[in-house]
């Protein structure tokens, strides 16, 4: 999933990172794309206008650290930070369940004239 | 700083701390792009600067732990980081050159154009001052006869009641002179909050360092130094020539001039003599 598809999203998913643990920028990135399975595809360098985004909004509090021998800004997620994780994530599942129902029936039509269910069409 | 992180180790001696210093580092060639960039306070480029230094180290790092070659690994690190635009959240637009160029013009343009219009303010005090001291012919010089006709006396001894057409045609224009040496003040005011707008959102390092430091606060200097001499030379003139009459108007401006000269100073020194680094 590219980058353009990943906007709008790419708040809830860091929030979703850290609140598993604090991390600095590179460890939410590997954590994120570990996570995903490499699903998401994205410039590492965008998540950090969205993590000085959240710090300044107050979902998350930084505090520099020094980790193995380098001085690095490790981010935590605040309690207000955990509330609008809970509020997107719920959205989130809404919004994405409504999906599934609407396409859960769906068939196409092969080369032939059959019909098959694709797998992304299954419950 | 030098040689910190010469010689492929960071101060811990970690391992795969690569940060080799060599001219052609893409790492450095990308901090260096990045440091005229990114917008902010010194503190927060500062910061901004070191995650993403940190980051692209950590990247190196795994990368030549998969087994590439040191180059190679800079090379990938560079290229998952993605533009210095990413990073910044600045459209890339906004970071060429030329566009950081014409920013620092604007905003020299705005403080030498504001010092200006608010000493032609002040000037107008001035001018207010040489009015009650020596009268309005000192300030300003009465048309010959033949250049106003009857109509512009019925205005002007309108407005001014108790008075001859020429005392009356004296006080409308000082008037006139006044209100517009204070406008000029307003507008300098307005210029100088526009400057110190602009400032703030545009502190990133190109615009900041577009031009020479304290560019704007010389040529300022040099032309309101211009203005005063040329200002005391033509009240000069008058006062020879025209026994002072209206000399009051180039003697006020040269006082004005001769302030923004030395506010101008004032702020190239403090520029000049600001610590390096």
């Amino acid at each position: 999933m590219n980058a353009e598809r990943l906007k709008g999203h790419l708040d809830m998913l860091l929030l979703s990172v850290l609140a598993r643990g604090p991390g600095h920028g590179y460890e939410v990135i590997t954590r994120l794309r570990d996570s995903s399975e490499g699903a998401f595809e994205l410039p590492e360098g965008t998540v950090y206008p969205a993590l000085h985004r959240l710090d300044g909004a107050g979902l998350l509090a930084s505090t520099w650290e020094v980790v193995n021998g380098r001085r690095r800004r490790i981010y935590r997620v605040t309690a207000a930070g955990q509330e609008a994780l809970a509020q997107q994530a719920g959205q989130w599942r809404a919004f994405s369940g409504s999906i599934s129902r609407v396409i859960g029936g769906a068939t196409v039509v092969l080369p032939g004239g059959s019909t098959a269910i694709p797998a992304w069409g299954r419950t | 700083m030098k040689g910190e992180w010469g010689g492929g180790r960071g101060p811990g001696g970690e391992r795969g701390d690569t940060a080799s210093g060599r001219p052609e580092d893409p790492v450095e060639e990308y901090l260096d792009r990045l440091l005229v960039t990114v917008p902010g306070s010194p503190r927060q480029v500062r910061h901004t600067l070191a995650e993403v230094e940190a980051h692209l180290r950590d990247a190196v790092a795994e990368g030549i732990a998969a087994g590439l070659p040191e180059e190679e690994a800079e090379a990938a690190a560079v290229q998952r980081i993605g533009p210095v635009h990413a990073v910044t959240g600045v459209a890339a637009a906004f970071t060429r050159p030329t566009a950081a160029l014409a920013r620092r013009v604007v905003l020299a343009a705005a403080l030498v154009a504001g010092i200006a219009l608010v000493a032609v303010g002040i000037s107008g005090l001035v001018a207010w001052l040489l009015v009650v001291v020596r009268g309005d012919q000192f300030l300003t010089a009465p048309w010959g006869p033949g250049t106003y006709t009857a109509a512009d006396c019925a205005r002007w001894m309108a407005a001014d009641p108790g008075h001859n057409c020429v005392a009356a045609m004296l006080d409308d224009h000082v008037g006139d002179i006044l209100l517009q040496r204070m406008a000029a003040g307003v507008l300098g005011v307005l210029a100088l909050a526009g400057y110190a707008v602009l400032r703030r959102r545009w502190r990133d390092r190109a615009t900041m360092t577009a031009l020479p430091a304290g560019s704007a606060e010389a040529v300022g200097a040099f032309l309101a130094l211009l203005a005063t001499l040329g200002m005391i030379a033509a009240a000069v003139d008058l006062e020879i020539t025209q026994r002072g009459a209206g000399a009051g108007q180039p003697f006020s401006l040269a006082a004005g001039a001769l302030l923004a000269t030395v506010f101008f100073a004032i702020l190239l020194r403090r520029v000049v003599t600001r610590p390096a680094g």
